[in-house]
């Protein structure tokens, strides 16, 4: 009996060992030749290409009407510019990057896919993403851009792997004009006219900020907002490795949160609250203040009309406000459309992933009220800027400096820490001491 | 039995291809994660043998030590709940007196059925500071036990747990209660001609014989609760902060956020490890001869 459990094992291991050896030789084969094929094909087949129909996979976000309505407008403007193309789309997943990241590890890359920080820095490490140097010249790209974008469209090495099309969007601090003119309060220009505010709309039962802290960015904007008034580069600082978290403004930032949350600065259960119910706070006008990007004016101005405004971050003391007032959280990096170097059709790829892009960010200006794009745009605007917008418009060219949202972080490790460790400040429960430490010991 | 054995040829075809599968998709992928921990990997490409740096690095992070915690507090309140309540209702609903039998099974089986998904959010409302029952229902009773369920700290772990508990509590209750109903009839009646009444013939003769029972729900229950991840995912992220982190949410966040797929699967293998560990523990602690009837 003891002989043929041996017997049957040995089968079974030599039987697992061929399959595994057949099954990667012939991949391995298949991938060397076909390889080889698109080398020796690949001008034949891009030149058919421009004559005959194709379709190309492409990853894109496609969830709400800020995604859906300027991906509609870029197909549809695709259809007559290169009616030969159709586009097959694979809704991108909310889900850090899982699904992307398998298409990758399989060889099963779409054509084109929305590319952020993180997936640039993956990818290109392992040969996933196609550097698109010679196709920003050969487009034109880079002369489409707003020279303020400049920074959207090229990494740190130099070369550019996604053609974007959202510029240096902002983190912005809202609030209900008529609550702060209900209440006596006086729009807060230093932190301690900020935290007054806190104690005094805390005496009267109104929330003073509604905070969507269960995503972490939000924590992490929150953070930065207070970093910036002492360190303009906030946390892009740390993130590229060139501060520490016992400097003067990221320890003051997390003893202000500490002392903020402790005063009562945010409802309960904050750190468990999603967009929906943090919005609801401050479109209902339970919430006083509310931190979002840009791309909330729509929204708050639908719900609040003319009694909702955004203020400048509150200074670090009066003598700072006027030269820090400009200094703004948030920014952009390299994103966008990128292209798979797998793709059959490479050259149709990046052209179409150009050209999305220019229509992407064409609609946003034009149809969404939104200025902050990379790219310039002749269109005329279809629907005007709410007051929030217009007064952001007149300040943009005023900035002295950006950050980065959370997600446009490029060192993932320093990334998820910040995440986790601002959402836990928030809580009550962490010092500002801890929270140095365990940034300090991160970024060793 | 011994003519069936000697069929040597019998037994490879039948069993060959079960191994052979079974091989695939379990042995490999296990291998693959040891070996595969053993490497600084971001999911892409090959990636550099470091040998055991990753699990060095484990011993030394302070995520690791939490998320150790976690899986076994989470592993205990399944257990005290699952185990308990299951035994409770099991023992109930086999009582013959009681009304509403068939009723009562089916409820309790319900949440089982259920996407965890929709008991998340259930509970997520359930647990609302404002608004939710459980406070709500402290408010009108006049008592201040208004809790942070979720945002505490020490607190959001046990109140995780408690929903994974309450949505596999009617699995237990199932096996449990099946267990209970195929004991003979003539032990009880044994003990009612004694003179015991139904919680002391429960206490000393259905509960040691549901043993080989208990050890199957032990197993499931403790290592169901080391590798908690759907709750705490969709319902706190991991957080407050990294405040309810298990090894399963600690290799997500290692391979899917920080793209270190190596030092995620030194995670996973130590979750490996620590729940054969259980298991062979608890194999020993309840390894008895199976009773016969």
């Amino acid at each position: 009996m003891k002989k043929l459990i041996k017997k049957t094992l040995i089968m079974t291991m030599a039987l697992i060992l061929i399959f595994s050896m057949v099954a990667c030789s012939s991949s391995k084969n298949d991938d060397a030749d076909k390889k080889d094929e698109i080398t020796v094909t690949e001008g034949k087949k891009n030149e058919e290409a421009k004559k005959k129909p194709i379709k190309l996979r492409i990853y894109a976000q496609y969830a709400d009407d800020d995604t859906k309505v300027p991906y509609d407008y870029a197909l549809d403007a695709l259809k007559k510019e290169m009616p030969h193309v159709e586009l097959e789309l694979d809704v991108q997943a909310q889900d850090d990057g899982q699904k992307i990241k398998t298409y990758a590890a399989t060889g099963n890359l779409p054509d084109i896919f929305q590319a952020n920080l993180d997936i640039i820095n993956t990818f290109k490490t392992s040969n996933n993403i196609m550097v698109l140097d010679e196709y920003v010249e050969k487009l034109g790209f880079k002369e489409k851009m707003h020279p303020s974008a400049m920074n959207t469209l090229y990494t740190d090495d130099g070369h550019c792997y996604a053609f974007p099309y959202a510029g240096n969007e902002l983190v912005l601090l809202y609030y209900n004009k008529e609550i702060f003119e209900q209440n006596g309060v006086e729009v807060p220009k230093t932190y301690d006219e900020f935290l007054q505010a806190v104690k005094v709309f805390n005496s009267k039962g109104i929330i003073p900020l509604a905070l969507f802290a269960k995503e972490k960015w939000p924590c992490v904007a929150l953070f930065d907002i207070f970093a910036t008034r002492l360190e303009p580069q906030g946390i892009l600082k740390l993130d590229r490795g060139e501060g520490k978290a016992s400097e003067e403004s990221y320890t003051v930032a997390a003893q202000r949160i500490v002392e903020l949350v402790k005063a009562g600065l945010l409802p309960k259960g904050a750190t468990n609250m999603n967009y929906d119910q943090a919005a609801a706070l401050f479109h209902q006008g339970k919430a006083a203040m509310f931190i979002n990007g840009q791309w909330e004016i729509e929204a708050s101005t639908e719900a609040l009309g003319d009694k909702v405004d955004w203020m400048y971050y509150p200074a670090y003391d009066q003598s700072t406000y006027e030269s820090t007032k400009y200094a703004f959280s948030g920014g952009g990096g390299p994103s966008g459309y990128a292209v798979s170097p797998r793709s059959e059709y490479k050259d149709v790829a990046a052209e179409v992933a150009a050209f999305i892009s220019l229509k992407y960010a064409e609609c946003k200006y034009t149809m969404r009220g939104n200025p902050i794009i990379a790219t310039k745009v002749d269109a005329p605007i279809v629907k005007p800027y709410p007051p929030m917008m217009q007064k952001l418009a007149q300040d943009i060219p005023k900035i002295t400096s950006t950050t980065a949202f959370a997600w446009g972080l490029g060192n993932a490790k320093f990334k998820a820490a910040i995440e986790d460790n601002a959402q836990k400040l928030l809580t009550g429960f962490y010092s500002a001491e801890d929270f140095v430490k365990d940034m300090n010991k991160l970024l060793e | 039995m011994h003519k069936y054995l000697k069929n040597k040829v019998a037994i490879i075809v039948f069993t060959l291809p079960a191994l052979v599968v079974f091989s695939i998709i379990v042995f490999y992928p296990i291998i693959q994660t040891f070996y595969k921990s053993m490497f600084d990997w971001n999911g892409l490409g090959k990636g550099t043998f470091i040998f055991l740096d990753n699990y060095v690095r484990l011993l030394g992070d302070r995520l690791f030590y939490t998320s150790l915690r976690n899986g076994l507090i989470f592993a205990a309140v399944l257990v005290i709940l699952q185990i308990g309540i299951g035994t409770f209702l099991a023992l109930a609903v086999s009582d013959v007196t009681l009304k509403g039998r068939s009723f009562l099974r089916v409820t309790y089986f319900i949440p089982v059925v259920l996407s965890i998904t929709v008991v998340c959010q259930l509970w997520l409302s359930i647990y609302n500071e404002e608004l939710g029952l459980i406070n709500k229902l402290m408010e009108q009773l006049g008592l201040s036990y208004r809790q942070h369920w979720l945002s505490s700290e020490k607190g959001a772990i046990y109140a995780i747990a408690v929903v994974n508990a309450w949505q596999y509590m009617g699995y237990h209750f199932a096996l449990i209660f099946a267990a209970v109903k195929s004991l003979p009839e003539q032990y009880f009646e044994a003990a009612r001609i004694d003179g015991a009444g139904k919680i002391k013939a429960h206490l000393n003769i259905t509960i040691p014989l549901l043993y080989e029972t208990y050890k199957f729900c032990l197993i499931l229950a403790i290592t169901g609760g080391l590798n908690a991840f759907a709750n705490m995912f969709i319902m706190t992220n991991g957080g407050p902060g990294d405040a309810t982190y298990t090894l399963t949410f600690l290799m997500y966040r290692s391979a899917f956020r920080v793209n270190e797929f190596g030092y995620g699967c030194a995670a996973a293998a130590v979750l490996v490890i620590e729940c054969l560990l259980a298991t062979i523990i608890i194999n020993k602690l309840f390894g008895r001869e199976q009773i016969t009837y």
